[in-house]
């Protein structure tokens, strides 16, 4: 059957792009997984994919789907009762149906929704799938009979890992609470909008029984929202009051509470001083900031669970087997989740793949990269009995580790954790806010009782009444203490998306007072990874030789001297024939081509053991014949974010532990002062270096910053730098290189700009009204009016903050 | 003017109808996620190549 191919596709083909994911490919497939996927969509008729994909486009959100090549059975354990009764959970009413939920990878764009939900299509017994997309969860609705590891093993066949979720209670609280206070909010709108009509029939004249009609209706109206909606107001003040600490929803809950049972006794005595329009708006205003706040709040939470995804949520368990004379044919892996995972459990990890746990290897050969963990690029071996972090990398071939520790356990979870703790930690300029509003709490709680004699004085107890009213009204607080904490977690949360993980809200207001800048030379403004940096040989069929040998192997240099080669455009030749093709890792590759011997190798260091440089020598035969220096080059952004950060009048130096030459080099290159620019420093120097500067930022990403991390007044680990570095820290940003501290910079700067202007504006404010309402200018109606404008103008202000700040949280490569 | 307080309990009752219904569908999960369905909106009901049993066939 013809299938019609939309424009993409002719233009992927002659763009010499993947057919499937877009990424460059020399045929029309950049990898077998992506040809499978696209021969599946063919055969079951969902060529729609394509198009659905480019309409979407706009709203995507990130690179290609994952796709993995994968022929173990690794869902088999989905069918399993147990495993059913942990993570399923009946659907409603009496159909048998089970539901399940799975977190997918890689699912981004409109595309993605359409072809998870289109599995149920083919999948026999599945009634529905429903992606929810910001969360990348599918739920999975299956009839009694269906089998739930045929919908996942679907998943994974287009490209999407499914990792069943287990039907955690924090989740579904999280959910129940949200939908509570989206009910909460919904009746405080619509009782105030319905009591705001009737109150102004009121104030314009309506007497007599409308008048009396009227605010009974609003006192029924008014009910629910001054209990049932108001309650999480009286709730913690309750608290507050209980451990004796002055909260802000202390005059909150007692102004409300004043103004209700006020009104009710002046409608019982038959008296008109009922404020039923006022307590109703002044509670729904409260709720919906109080709601976009939590919404915020968790949203930078969702995107910051995603550094969980930094190492694997499932392994491959080996299966004991039966019979222990065939266990080598017999190998058989199961999926279990990482948590599940015991010491003693042996599992397999292939090329490729990050490690799960912490262990010892068992079986298999392979080299590391560890620079997750330390920052450093080199490359270490692995052999049985060598030990293994969670976060390595395994680079080359399989291999099978015994489990160590628990995946709770791991020294990569304890970061995690520490993490966690420290973005809950307070920021300074919040205390702040928290320390004024506690005295602004006593001010107003004294300004009330002020209003209120001024206005016994003047007019007895119905004007003392109002006027207390009104002060009550106008000095609430809320404007105050909402603002600030919105414009953070705005920012926080924009920024988690983006991937720079700010740890605590003062790192943002410490940020926008940093007055120099210390990059780490590797990884920083260089890429951290092998580039060929001097190769002389001109010898065609020498080269075609080394691309057809390194083209084989996964080794870290093999790549790099690949991709170098791609760049001069050698190819290696249908004509050149490859034997024994021989691969010993630590030392090197060799293979007979053409007949003649070529042998790579490693000599090792060039130079010292700070320079980053490597040799690889060619042999022919036995006979050296030629050499490739291997080393760190320079990033591309580095020269134009050094200068962006010049102009926002930072200064700027390099930190490195590197030999002086190669330093000035780079200093050179980007225009930073050699007297800046500081080489052979030892972590402890560097640390001593970063606290003389009072206001300094330091980038790292190795271990041997995170002393200097630690130390400095705001440090940033880029990248890989995991571990100590991670931990040491106040941001952790996932995208590598310079350009990403300019935005940051900025952003910080912007986004405190904006916290300031918040506070002006409500001190002003607050001062008028005070002044108004004591001197009894001011009536309960026009206070409850105006207090909402200057609550919402500061909610505008914060969630909007300024064009500048608008413009570098949505700018992708940040050029400012 | 009496007619008011014919108009008025309707008027009430019909925003407490409404009322009613954003509970039920808040309750029923429609809220929880708002993002997907932007997406949803894209995806036409009519494909250009239903997958039946026969297309199947022919594919393979």
């Amino acid at each position: 059957m013809q299938v019609e191919a939309s424009a993409s596709l002719a233009a992927a083909v002659a763009e010499k792009t993947c057919l499937h994911c877009g990424l460059p490919s020399s045929g029309r497939f950049c990898c077998k997984g992506c040809e499978w996927v696209y021969s599946l969509l063919q055969e079951k008729g969902l060529s729609d994919f394509y198009r659905i994909r480019d309409r979407g486009r706009s709203i995507r959100k990130s690179g290609p789907a994952l796709v993995r090549e994968d022929n173990t059975d690794l869902y088999g354990h989905l069918d399993d009762p147990a495993f059913v009764a942990l993570y399923a959970t009946p659907a409603e009413g009496d159909s048998g149906d089970r539901i399940m939920q799975f977190y997918l990878e890689g699912v981004h764009c409109t595309a993605c929704v359409w072809l998870t939900e289109k599995v149920a299509t083919w999948v026999p017994g599945a009634k529905s799938v429903r992606l929810d997309l910001g969360h990348a969860v599918a739920t999975v609705r299956m009839s009694a009979t269906g089998s739930f590891a045929q919908v996942a093993r679907e998943f994974a066949k287009i490209g999407y890992r499914p990792h069943p979720v287990r039907q955690d209670d924090s989740l579904r609280l999280e959910t129940r609470e949200n939908r509570r206070a989206l009910i909460r909010l919904a009746i405080a709108a619509a009782a105030s909008g319905n009591i705001m009509l009737l109150a102004i029939s009121i104030y314009a004249g309506a007497t007599g029984a409308f008048a009396k009609s009227f605010e009974w209706i609003s006192f029924g109206l008014c009910f629910p929202v001054a209990t049932y909606c108001a309650y999480p107001f009286y709730r913690s003040a309750w608290a507050a009051l209980r451990s004796n600490a002055l909260s802000i929803d202390i005059p909150i809950a007692l102004g409300l509470l004043v103004a209700f049972f006020a009104s009710v006794a002046s409608l019982a005595i038959g008296s008109h001083h009922v404020y039923f329009d006022t307590v109703s708006a002044l509670v729904f205003l409260l709720l919906s900031s109080r709601y976009v706040l939590r919404k915020t709040q968790q949203e930078a939470l969702h995107a910051s669970r995603l550094v969980h995804f930094l190492t694997p949520s499932w392994a491959r368990r080996k299966v004991a087997s039966p019979d222990p004379s065939s266990a080598a044919a017999n190998d058989r892996f199961e999926e279990v989740k990482t948590d599940d995972l015991h010491e003693g459990d042996r599992i397999l990890v292939l090329a490729g793949e990050c490690f799960p746990v912490d262990g010892v290897v068992r079986q298999g050969i392979s080299t590391l990269n560890c620079s997750l963990l330390t920052g450093e690029s080199r490359h270490e071996l692995a052999q049985p009995g060598s030990l293994i972090f969670a976060g390595t990398l395994n680079q080359q071939s399989p291999l099978e580790i015994e489990v160590r520790a628990g995946a709770s356990a791991t020294r990569l979870s304890q970061i995690l954790r520490s993490m966690e703790e420290s973005l809950t930690r307070k920021a300074p300029i919040v205390a702040f806010t928290d320390s004024i509003s506690r005295i602004f709490v006593l001010v107003s709680l004294a300004l009330v009782a002020v209003a209120f004699a001024v206005g016994w004085h003047f007019g007895g107890v119905n004007e003392a009444i109002s006027r207390a009213l009104a002060m009550a009204i106008v000095a609430c607080p809320c404007a105050f203490a909402f603002a600030t904490p919105l414009a953070l977690s705005v920012t926080m949360g924009r920024c988690a998306k983006e991937g720079i993980l700010i740890k605590g809200a003062d790192t943002l207001e410490k940020l926008a007072r940093v007055d120099s800048v210390m990059l780490d030379k590797t990884g920083t403004l260089t890429t951290g990874d092998f580039e060929v940096l001097d190769w002389a040989s001109n010898d065609l069929p020498t080269l075609q030789a080394v691309r057809a040998i390194e083209s084989r192997s996964a080794h870290p240099i093999a790549q790099a001297i690949c991709r170098y080669l791609a760049r001069r455009q050698i190819t290696s030749d249908e004509s050149i024939r490859i034997e024994d093709f021989r691969e010993e890792i630590g030392r090197g590759v060799s293979a007979r081509v053409n007949g003649d011997l070529y042998a790579l190798r490693s000599a090792g260091d060039s130079g010292a053991e700070n320079e980053d440089t490597t040799q690889v020598v060619i042999e022919k035969n036995g006979k050296p014949i030629d050499r490739i220096l291997l080393g760190d080059a320079l990033r591309k952004d580095a020269r134009k974010s050094v200068l962006a950060l010049k102009r926002m009048g930072l200064r700027v130096g390099i930190l490195s532990g590197d030999r002086r030459p190669a330093v000035l080099k780079v200093a050179k290159e980007i225009q930073i002062d050699p007297e800046n620019a500081i080489s052979s420093a030892t972590p402890e120097s560097k640390s001593e270096l970063i606290q003389t500067l009072p206001f300094g930022l330091m980038v790292g990403d190795g271990a041997n910053d995170a002393v200097a991390l630690a130390a400095a007044y705001v440090g940033v680990a880029v990248h890989s730098g995991m571990e100590i570095s991670m931990r040491a820290a106040d941001v952790y940003q996932c995208q590598a290189g310079v350009a990403p501290i300019v935005r940051l910079i900025t952003v910080a700067r912007e986004t405190v700009r904006v916290i300031h202007r918040g506070f002006a504006f409500s001190l002003v404010y607050n001062a008028l009204g005070t002044v108004a309402a004591i001197s009894g200018k001011v009536n309960p109606l026009f206070a409850a009016i105006l207090m909402p404008l200057s609550a919402l103008t500061l909610f505008a202000s914060s969630t909007a903050g300024t064009r500048k700040l608008r413009a570098a949280l949505s700018d992708k490569e940040g050029d400012v | 003017m009496s007619v008011i307080y014919l108009i008025m309990p309707i008027a009430l009752l019909m925003g407490l109808g409404f009322l009613f219904a954003f509970v039920r569908t808040t309750l029923s999960g429609q809220y929880d996620d708002l993002e997907t369905p932007a997406h949803r909106i894209l995806i036409d009901d009519e494909l250009s190549t239903p997958p039946t049993p026969n297309d199947k066939k022919g594919n393979a």
